[in-house]
């Protein structure tokens, strides 16, 4: 099996179907991201699934070959999540009006989506980077682009508020 | 009342996969061809306008006086000149080629 690294190196070099090799191998796990991320919301899943891919393919060049891949792409799909949730909250006035409106299907399995439901975006990327993904604090904080001071303290007010 | 960890450890089993994640692939790459072809065709509208508007401004500029200078010299050129002025010309254009191929604009 090819590395990631030398599937990027190949679509800089012009093959763009080494990049849907890519695409096929992070793409359960961005789908999964979005999920966790979106409360079981399978189109916005998907959206910031697409969404990320793209963007990763146009900054590709930019790839720091001395980080991974997969945890470039988990930053990328995390703009992502937190750009549709500013665009839900600008146009989120027009959910107060009794216009017929459109409301997602989310997932049954509601456990994990009902724990995470009082913390904010940034808790919310944090706490499932942590304890569903396994990410070390350290990794959160790079992916992120924040200290790991940062990222802790964050970490122990959700674990608060959840308690 | 289902602990953290228990919930956490719930979520962890569950697996979350791509509908046809072949045709998701397949269409993110026709995304990303098209975004590529718009790009390709916008930076080649943006050089043809240039060269439009440069050849416009060679015309009616001022610098027609200049060119007018140039042609009337020509009738004292000999096949020497006419041969250096062709080497320079063709130099010319295939320096700008190459420098178009390069950034993939033709």
């Amino acid at each position: 099996m090819e590395s990631d690294e030398e599937l990027i190196r190949r679509t800089l070099a012009g093959g763009n179907h080494h990049y849907g090799v890519l695409i096929q191998r992070y793409a359960d796990y961005l789908f999964g991201l979005g999920m966790r991320l979106t409360a079981g919301n399978r189109e916005l899943a998907e959206d910031i699934s697409q969404q990320s891919f793209l963007k990763s393919y146009t900054y590709l060049k930019s790839f720091d070959a001395r980080k991974t891949y997969k945890h470039w792409l988990t930053g990328i799909a995390v703009n992502c999540f937190k750009d549709i949730r500013l665009k839900e909250q600008r146009y989120a006035p027009l959910d107060d009006t009794n216009e017929a409106s459109y409301s997602p299907r989310l997932e049954e399995n509601s456990d994990f989506f009902n724990l995470i439901q009082p913390l904010d975006d940034n808790e919310k990327i944090m706490f499932t980077l942590k304890y569903v993904y396994d990410y070390r604090t350290q990794e959160i904080a790079d992916v992120l682009g924040l200290k790991t001071g940062t990222v802790k303290s964050k970490i122990s007010r959700a674990l608060e508020k959840l308690k | 009342m289902t602990s953290i960890g228990a919930i956490i450890e719930q979520e962890k089993a569950v697996s979350y996969d791509q509908r046809n994640k072949q045709l998701f692939s397949f269409y993110t790459l026709t995304l990303i061809a098209q975004e590529q072809a718009s790009r390709r065709l916008k930076k080649r509208a943006g050089i043809s306008l240039l060269l439009i508007v440069s050849f416009l401004l060679l015309f009616l500029a001022p610098i027609s006086s200049l060119i007018e200078g140039f042609v009337a010299s020509l009738s004292t050129l000999d096949i020497i000149d006419i041969f250096k002025l062709g080497v320079l010309n063709y130099g010319l254009v295939f320096i700008f080629y190459k420098f178009l191929k390069k950034r993939s604009i033709f």
